[in-house]
């Protein structure tokens, strides 16, 4: 039991790194980021290409993965998402072209299989990679033998999870960014540049995700499709926790994950998911706003 | 100090300011009156950027604003009390006064030494969130807020709307004390005629979004006032 209940918490962890950015660009700035869980997927792959043509591990992966996303984010943002704001279904749409463009990049090797070069790591194939020596094995903890490499997952996520509250309730950043959930209008006028502040935000929400997608790296195998269900596992903790929520956000990765872990001990992982799924109807139909929402407004 | 010239502006499709030309004189109170729905508040908003949409001249210190972003106005030095006063209920008093400090010039991230004295109620109270206040409290943080940008200029949109009697004394000292001892450009919605003629030199009528009559204080006759304010 005690196990599953862990296996349940590493499941959350990785969530909550995916929920995070997704509850942010969608609360601050009503954007609907399909794209957000090909940060995942190109995160899973910088760690991939890290490891073979690098010779880098995973950990070493994790920041080169954060940088690399958060900049495709950026990018993205500046290109695409900035010229949406305020036009969720449009978002959706584009976000998710997107999302199908940089599956496709990562299948074609970015164009060079049409030339007859390819790269390994890359292509439509499933890839692998190794957890660090240090990593492997089972710890004891309390008389329970854990798996390393998950408690690695859930310390890193806890690490990322504090630096993100301390930067949203701690820095300027986060004042700035918490003002324009709020008020974007009155924030503007407060002299707060809106559309920086936003591409910062996405910005670093996609390097979450990125970190996130090296996590899972570790004990999943990487395909360029995996990012698909992450969207959709982020979407879910976001409207079960409540849009603007940065506590909602946490307490539903939780939930969710645990519920998965439980359900899928006792039954399988399709019945997992679709108790999770069930969960989140029911959620949504007693209470459309999330668990967890701003009284008034 | 502060020149609209022909100012247009839109809200979707529809037009709520159809060519509004006046000029606010520096150190001064400017008084705006009229009817609900004459455009009053879009005035304001459409000096701070914040319509879909808008043309025509703003003209502070002779750079033209209207094509720049609502931030850059704001640190161009035009501070803005919105009619809902847009206090953030989750930030505390001082989280909320310290947002209007994104637009100081001097980059000065602090709150202002008049605040206390002002308001003393919000300096004891700097740990509450905005949320709890009353009306008339809301209103002095939003002036505390507008104050900490260390302004030029700034629009105060019905600061007497709904809120205890008690309190609209102070807030109108407040707003006196803005233009005498801090030397601000105020420029104040208000339908308290009696307030306007105590504190403004100059006043502009609205009707429909254009304005009707303008002028220096004096010139607003009863007769005007009937003319365009009473229903
Ligand atoms: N957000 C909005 N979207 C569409 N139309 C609006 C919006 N805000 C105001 N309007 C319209 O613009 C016109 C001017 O409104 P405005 O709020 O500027 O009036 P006002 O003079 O401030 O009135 P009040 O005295 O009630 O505050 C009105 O016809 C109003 O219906
Ligand atoms: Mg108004």
């Amino acid at each position: 039991m005690f196990d599953v209940l862990f296996i349940g918490l590493s499941l959350s962890s990785i969530l909550l790194l995916v929920a995070l950015g997704l509850a942010v660009t969608y609360g601050a700035m009503g954007i609907i980021n399909m794209a957000h869980g090909e940060m995942v997927m190109l995160g899973a792959y910088v760690s991939v290409l890290a490891n073979i043509w690098l010779g880098a591990n995973l950990l070493v992966a994790i920041p080169i993965a954060f940088v690399v996303t958060a900049l495709i984010g950026l990018v993205i943002e500046r290109l695409v998402v900035r010229r949406l704001y305020g036009r969720l279904l449009d978002t959706l749409l584009a976000t998710w072209g997107i999302a199908i463009i940089l599956q496709q990049a990562i299948r074609l090797e970015f164009g060079l299989s049409f030339f007859g070069i390819h790269v390994k790591g890359l292509g439509s194939g499933l890839q692998n990679v190794p957890v660090p020596q240090a990593l492997q094995g089972t710890v004891s903890i309390l008389g329970q033998d854990l798996n390393a490499y998950r408690i690695f997952i859930v310390a890193m996520t806890l690490v990322l999870a504090v630096a993100t509250w301390a930067v949203m309730y701690r820095t300027s950043l986060g004042m700035k960014v918490r003002a324009i959930i709020r008020n974007p209008g009155m924030a503007a006028a407060c002299g707060i540049d809106v559309k920086r502040t936003n591409a910062i935000t996405f910005a670093l929400g996609s390097g979450l995700a990125g970190v996130a997608g090296v996590l899972m790296a570790g004990f999943k195998t990487v395909a360029p499709d995996m990012g698909a269900t992450m969207v959709v596992d982020g979407f879910m903790v976001v409207v079960t926790g409540g849009v603007g929520s940065l506590f909602g956000t946490i307490a539903a990765s939780g939930l969710l994950g645990e519920f998965n872990a439980l359900v899928a001990m006792v039954s399988n992982d399709i019945i997992g998911r679709a108790a999770v799924f069930a969960v989140v109807i029911c959620v949504i139909l007693i209470k459309p706003a999330g668990l967890f929402t701003f009284k008034g407004r | 100090m502060l020149d609209l010239i022909n100012l247009e502006s839109y809200y979707g499709r529809s037009k709520a300011l159809n060519g509004i030309t006046l000029s606010i004189p520096k150190g001064e109170i400017t008084g705006i009156a009229g009817r609900n729905g004459t455009g009053k508040t879009t005035l304001l908003k459409t000096i701070m950027g914040l319509t879909d949409d808008s043309s025509g001249q703003i003209r502070l210190s002779d750079k033209d604003l209207i094509t720049c972003p609502t931030h850059e106005r704001a640190l161009s030095g035009i501070a803005y009390v919105p009619q809902g006063r847009g206090i953030i209920p989750e930030f505390t008093v001082r989280e909320n006064i310290l947002m209007g400090a994104f637009a100081n010039r001097a980059g000065k991230r602090s709150i202002p030494e008049i605040v206390p004295e002002l308001f003393p109620y919000l300096a004891d109270n700097m740990s509450r969130p905005g949320g709890v206040l009353s009306g008339g409290q809301q209103q002095q943080l939003a002036i505390a807020r507008a104050l900490a940008a260390e302004p030029d200029v700034v629009l105060l949109d019905e600061p007497n709307e709904g809120i205890q009697p008690s309190i609209v004394e102070e807030i109108e000292a407040v707003i006196l004390r803005m233009k005498d001892d801090l030397g601000l450009t105020v420029v104040l919605v208000e339908q308290n005629i009696g307030f306007l003629r105590r504190a403004a030199s100059s006043f502009a009528m609205l009707e429909k979004g254009r304005v009707v009559e303008a002028g220096k204080i004096d010139a607003l006759s009863d007769e005007m006032v009937e003319r365009h304010m009473t229903i």
